[in-house]
């Protein structure tokens, strides 16, 4: 456990600058965001009401109240979400190739370390999972100052104010990275986890088997797809509707929890009896 | 007495070692010698469970390598086993928090030894002084068996000296060593054991003192016998 908790260590700081990289730049482009959004509210409002003359209520009931709404919705606000996942995605597989590719060798030294091997397959994955529960946290503790950052810049009768719940509750983009409830998180971020084990898996049968690898790698993953979304074809195609949502939910769990045993059992036994420095 | 017992191993269709077989104990110096390719990193990567084997067994004391053999043995590569942006005190500090047999003691002992300094990054070392690392990371562990996988490769005259200098010390002392080596001349004198291997085989096995002594021949007179024959 201790080793396990070390080469976490160890891991999550190799990551740390492009961890800080991607929590700046969202910091910044989001910030960037409620600045932009709201200065061309603001314009269209100085140019409709002072310089056009209109009355402020119809202005109001013709462009309506400036919402948070408006900035989640922009590029300038899922762009960087998007971003992030797809930095977290990139570094599934970096995480493993760089121990291995150009004049890096640190895979010798990882492979030689006195604890099981399964440890590097730990902590690797753990380390995915902090980068994106701490991408969502960040994401969550931006949140509020985002929306103070639009209070201070839009006058009060031109704002139509929401909470954090309220915007997550309403708005289905950030429902999938911030789940709504205990029963989401288990789903999405459950499916998560499977997603990256199954790809570690599938970078050990390459990184094993070298091009024979890369086939069975993606067979693997093809395989545990199916076995994954069985139940849902079996409910939709087969038994017309028998399972109850529960029942479905449970059944996805248990296939869930199945493929997983299956990528660590196999990630085990490449790491120790397959794996080629 | 790390025991390697008829090892085969493929590489796609090819063949690269063809069921080999020798031993090397505990207090001895084994050179494993042959031409490029021939097998002999193969061999040391398979004894660490780097690399598979198709056939045979590898015995360290008896008993196959688990996590708790690398408490006991070490591979020093002939490459570098830690992040290049590591300074050499931060690779130290790594192994200090993973292995229990890391002598503390010894590793300030051959940082003197080879003149090396803390601070530098790895990255910025020359290729001597990067295999001088490699030796300090690998020989202050505590541990019985060392293997070395070509320790002269690449390197300059002095810094061949200073390695070929650990051999005579008591850094290796009660230790076996497994060594890969193209430069026999750095160290023929101070070999126990040779083994030569040829085609995927071991062409022969023989004490390099006997071979001195009794026979009146180097081991490089040896190596021209087999491998001109």
């Amino acid at each position: 456990m201790r080793n396990y908790l070390k080469l976490v260590n160890f891991e999550f700081n190799r990551v740390a600058k492009l961890f800080a990289v991607l929590l700046s730049f969202t910091f910044i482009v989001q910030v960037i965001g409620v600045i932009v959004q709201s200065k061309s509210y603001l314009n269209m409002a100085d140019k409709k009401i002072y310089e056009e003359f209109m009355p402020k209520a119809q202005f109001l009931e013709s462009f309506g109240h400036m919402s948070f709404f408006q900035i989640i919705r922009s590029v300038w606000f899922l762009g960087p979400i998007a971003i992030c996942i797809a930095g977290v995605g990139f570094y599934i597989f970096l995480i493993w190739y760089r121990d291995w590719l150009g004049k890096n060798t640190f895979i010798y030294r990882l492979l030689m370390l006195p604890t099981t091997r399964l440890n590097i397959f730990y902590a690797k994955i753990t380390t995915i999972l902090i980068m994106t529960f701490g991408l969502v946290a960040f994401q969550l503790i931006l949140l509020p100052v985002e929306i103070l950052f639009m209070k201070t810049m839009v006058p009060e009768e031109f704002r139509s104010d929401m909470g954090v719940g309220e915007l997550l509750t309403n708005m289905p983009e950030l429902s999938i990275i911030i789940p709504g409830s205990f029963v989401e998180l288990i789903l999405y971020y459950g499916t998560g986890l499977l997603v990256v084990s199954v790809i570690f898996t599938a970078i050990l049968m390459e990184r094993s088997f070298r091009w024979k690898g890369i086939f069975a790698g993606l067979v693997y993953i093809a395989i545990a797809s199916v076995i994954f979304i069985l139940p849902l074809l079996l409910q939709e195609f087969v038994l017309n509707g028998y399972f109850y949502p529960v029942e479905l939910l449970v059944l996805e769990i248990i296939t869930g929890l199945i493929i997983l045993a299956a990528s660590i059992w196999m990630s085990r036994f490449l790491l120790t009896k397959k794996i080629t420095v | 007495m790390i025991e390697v017992k008829a090892v085969e191993k493929k590489y796609g269709r090819k063949k690269i070692l063809k069921g080999v077989s020798f031993t090397a104990k505990k207090g001895e110096i084994t050179c494993l010698i042959g031409i490029n390719g021939v097998g002999k990193t193969t061999i040391l990567n398979a004894i660490m469970a780097l690399t598979p084997i198709n056939k045979g067994q590898i015995l360290i004391d008896g008993k196959t390598l688990d996590k708790h053999t690398f408490e006991k043995i070490t591979f020093i590569p002939d490459a570098i086993t830690m992040l290049p942006h590591m300074t050499i005190a931060e690779a130290m500090e790594f192994m200090d928090d993973f292995y229990h047999c890391w002598n503390q003691e010894r590793a300030t002992e051959l940082l003197g030894f080879f003149r090396l300094n803390q601070s530098d990054r790895i990255s910025s070392l020359s290729k001597g002084n990067t295999a001088k690392v490699n030796l300090l990371l690998g020989l202050a562990l505590d541990v019985d068996y060392v293997l070395m996988d070509e320790p002269f490769s690449g390197i300059d005259m002095f810094s061949r000296e200073d390695i070929a200098n650990v051999f005579t010390s008591h850094l290796i002392e009660n230790r076996g060593v497994i060594i890969t080596t193209h430069e026999v001349g750095d160290i023929e004198h101070l070999i126990d054991k040779v083994v030569l291997l040829d085609d995927g085989m071991v062409s022969k096995e023989f004490s390099a003192e006997e071979a001195r002594e009794i026979e009146g021949k180097s081991v490089i007179d040896v190596m021209r016998e087999v491998y001109q024959r």
